[in-house]
């Protein structure tokens, strides 16, 4: 399409020519030719500013936006684009997602709730985890972005992306992978995973996510796999007395507020995802529940399986310990009857 | 929705069923102040296995009750019960206040 040299846009490119003078005809001539036919080369455009000096007040403003492309009024980050590619990246890197469903909490109450979770996880001390607290995030979505975030996390791999081949406005052709996230190969991955009647494979997380995702959530990422962190926030938002007591009336008084209280009334966690893998609310308990992290888990396994060794050589010991016993159990006996008179068992034994 | 009649909602689900939609979005439906203003709410989750019905038990304040069967009934149509009988108690309720 060529450029629409006028256009009633203030920041248009009418504005930009018109502080300057009279152009010579030639001149814009030469200007549209290059900018409409991208195939002219290089010294043809310095030889065009040569000859005309009143071009160098073409050259267009810094901060020029063109009219086909007005700015948008919407701030960055509750763009869709921006939106869905602030999820896939979330949820690329965040190993511990908890996924809340929160019924008109209003903005007091998040505040509340927010604070007193900021206040649990800065107490928690576990070795090595000393900055999860600040970038642990209690975060609403957008529901369906977030789906379609999970969708393009899951079913398209931007590696396996072929190259294709664009022509560049110098008229070079050159190959360039278009593989992020809003491209067309990303979207065609998403439509042929979940396209037709065909339900998809049970193994798949979006299929087990999906339907947790309805109605308005809320999200709370850890950027680590740490079971204290997660206890210290389950115990906030999800209180369950015996193994993930509300914090004591004592420690923190601001939980007992009532804006707090009603504003977790309203929370309600119902599920998570764990390393990929998809919980409901018992196994996010039993991760919340493991004793010094992931560290302790493998301490458990190795003393399983050392037990389960020493288990193997008592019992392979065993067998032959008994014949043992056994055999000497009768050798004493027939020693026994020897004494008594016969002669000839104790020796049969002995060999 | 009209939620000014009601006293008591009762629901019991397993979010990891797609049945339990109406359920659901029966509660985020529910005013923020619904609690402070006397309506008691009452949510139990049941675990993932579970293949229990999800469950919406409404009350409301001439008594009666209302057993909504969320696994077939759409949150439109769910709404639309409640509000059939909210709406005799406004009646009532606009009478008896002129």
């Amino acid at each position: 399409m060529p450029p629409r040299l006028r256009c009633p846009a203030s920041r248009g490119l009418g504005s930009a020519i018109c502080p300057s003078t009279r152009i010579p005809f030639q001149s814009a001539a030469i200007l549209l030719s290059t900018s409409s036919v991208p195939t002219v080369s290089l010294p043809t455009r310095q030889y065009a500013t040569g000859a005309a000096p009143a071009l160098s007040s073409l050259r267009l403003p810094d901060d020029y936006v063109p009219p086909t492309k007005p700015p948008t009024a919407r701030p960055s980050d509750v763009r869709k684009s921006q939106l869905l590619r602030s999820y896939t990246s979330l949820l690329r890197s965040t190993p511990l997602m908890l996924i809340f469903q929160h019924s008109n909490l209003t903005a007091v109450e998040w505040a509340a709730i927010r604070r007193e979770l900021n206040l649990a996880l800065a107490s928690v001390s576990a070795p090595g985890t000393e900055d999860i607290a600040s970038k642990v995030q209690l975060q609403v979505i957008r529901t369906r972005m977030f789906d379609v975030a999970l969708k393009i996390v899951e079913f398209y791999d931007p590696s396996k992306v072929a190259p294709s081949t664009i022509t560049l406005a110098s008229g070079v052709k050159s190959q360039t992978v278009y593989n992020h996230d809003l491209s067309k190969a990303a979207f065609e991955a998403v439509q042929a995973a979940t396209k037709g009647d065909k339900p998809l494979p049970e193994s798949s997380t979006y299929a087990q996510i999906s339907p947790l995702l309805v109605g308005p959530l809320a999200i709370l990422t850890l950027p680590a796999v740490s079971p204290a962190h997660l206890a210290a926030a389950l115990s906030v938002l999800a209180p369950s007395p015996p193994a993930f007591p509300p914090p004591s009336k004592k420690k923190s008084p601001g939980y007992y507020d009532l804006t707090a209280q009603s504003g977790l009334q309203k929370l309600l966690l119902v599920g998570g995802r764990i390393e990929g893998k998809v919980f409901d609310i018992d196994g996010v308990k039993w991760v919340g529940g493991i004793e010094g992290g992931l560290e302790g888990l493998r301490a458990q396994l190795v003393y399983m399986l050392q037990s389960a060794g020493l288990g193997l050589t008592s019992v392979l010991e065993g067998a032959s310990k008994s014949l043992w016993l056994t055999m000497e159990s009768r050798r004493s006996v027939l020693e026994e009857e020897q004494n008594g008179g016969k002669q000839e068992g104790g020796e049969k034994q002995e060999s | 929705m009209i939620t000014r009649f009601i006293t008591e909602v009762t629901t019991r689900f397993n979010p990891f069923s797609a049945r339990a939609k109406s359920a659901r979005l029966f509660l985020s439906f529910l005013p923020p102040d619904a609690r402070a203003n006397g309506m008691s709410i009452t949510t139990q989750l049941l675990p993932r296995t579970s293949t229990e019905p999800s469950s919406l038990h409404v009350k409301f304040k001439d008594g009666k009750e209302m057993k909504l069967n969320c696994e077939e009934m759409g949150i439109k149509s769910v709404v639309e019960e409640v509000d059939r009988h909210s709406r005799i108690l406004q009646k009532q309720a606009d009478l008896n206040d002129s």
